[in-house]
């Protein structure tokens, strides 16, 4: 089955390399992301951190840089240790007049193994998927309010 | 009949899903929610008390304020793992857009940058 990759977009009111910094550099990086040991906007720059799973087993995040282009691009791999699949995350930043638009791509999510319960897409019911999406939707619709 | 509290409870209700929709992008204090509802004060702290209990959101006492936050980590429980995802990076991009704004480092960046400006070996 083959998913859309995840597209979120926020329009910040600051400067695209303001905007670069918050997403590079890790003190900044660990008061809105994650907090990350070290951090070097390089291709092939390795990082993990740890996540918590639904019966609080932790995911250790396994992540390599495969794009840089300074105060445009950054894009790296999102990988879960002793789990196959294999995602990317991209962060783009556009100019636009004295703000930044974010536009975070996360592709690949179906690609983790479907038999482990974080991960399984098909296994619940279709009634409760539809209530999702309309928690998604609305969700995104708030995003939009918020941009505006 | 007994009182179910888990998330397929909390997201069943449409003031609750608006109560999650507003939280997932600020933290809001029980006032600041109730006044963008038509309903009572009340009624929304019903609400907001139900998700506490289901664990989608948490509330901390401020001084007087009652500040309400949500832990959207547990809609991992409907195994929904992209929609999971959307709220996770949505979260954190509007995370993102209020640390950005709100860093009082606008001459701190300036002035980083500037490090590799000042061309003072041309005048020698």
């Amino acid at each position: 089955m083959k998913h859309d990759p995840i597209v979120i977009e926020e329009t910040i009111n600051a400067p695209v390399e303001k905007v670069w910094q918050a997403i590079t550099d890790k003190n900044k990086m660990k008061q809105w992301y994650f907090d990350l040991k070290q951090f070097n906007p390089a291709v092939g720059f390795e990082f993990r951190f740890s996540g918590t799973g639904r019966q609080g087993e932790k995911y250790m995040h396994r992540c390599r840089v495969t794009e840089v282009v300074e105060n445009k691009k950054l894009q790296y791999s999102w990988q879960y240790e002793n789990l196959n699949g294999y995602s990317l995350v991209t962060f783009e930043l556009f100019k636009e007049g004295k703000q930044t638009r974010v536009k975070l791509t996360h592709e690949g999510l179906e690609t983790f193994p479907q038999n482990n319960p974080d991960f399984a897409l098909e296994s619940f019911a279709g009634a409760w998927t539809h209530i999702m999406s309309k928690l998604e939707h609305y969700m995104s619709t708030q995003i939009n309010i918020a941009k505006n | 009949m007994e009182t179910r509290r888990d998330v397929f409870q909390a997201i069943a209700d449409p003031t609750r899903r608006e109560i999650i929709g507003l939280l997932a992008h600020h933290r809001l204090n029980l006032n600041a929610i109730a006044e963008r509802f038509d309903v009572t004060r009340q009624a929304v702290s019903l609400h907001v008390k139900i998700l506490a209990e289901c664990g989608l959101i948490v509330i901390s006492q401020k001084g007087r304020e009652r500040i309400c936050e949500t832990r959207l980590e547990k809609l991992s429980e409907v195994n929904e793992w992209i929609g999971q995802y959307r709220v996770f990076w949505a979260k954190k991009l509007h995370t993102l857009k209020i640390f950005v704004e709100q860093e009082p480092s606008e001459g701190r960046v300036r002035a980083k940058k500037n490090i590799s400006i000042p061309k003072k070996i041309k005048r020698k």
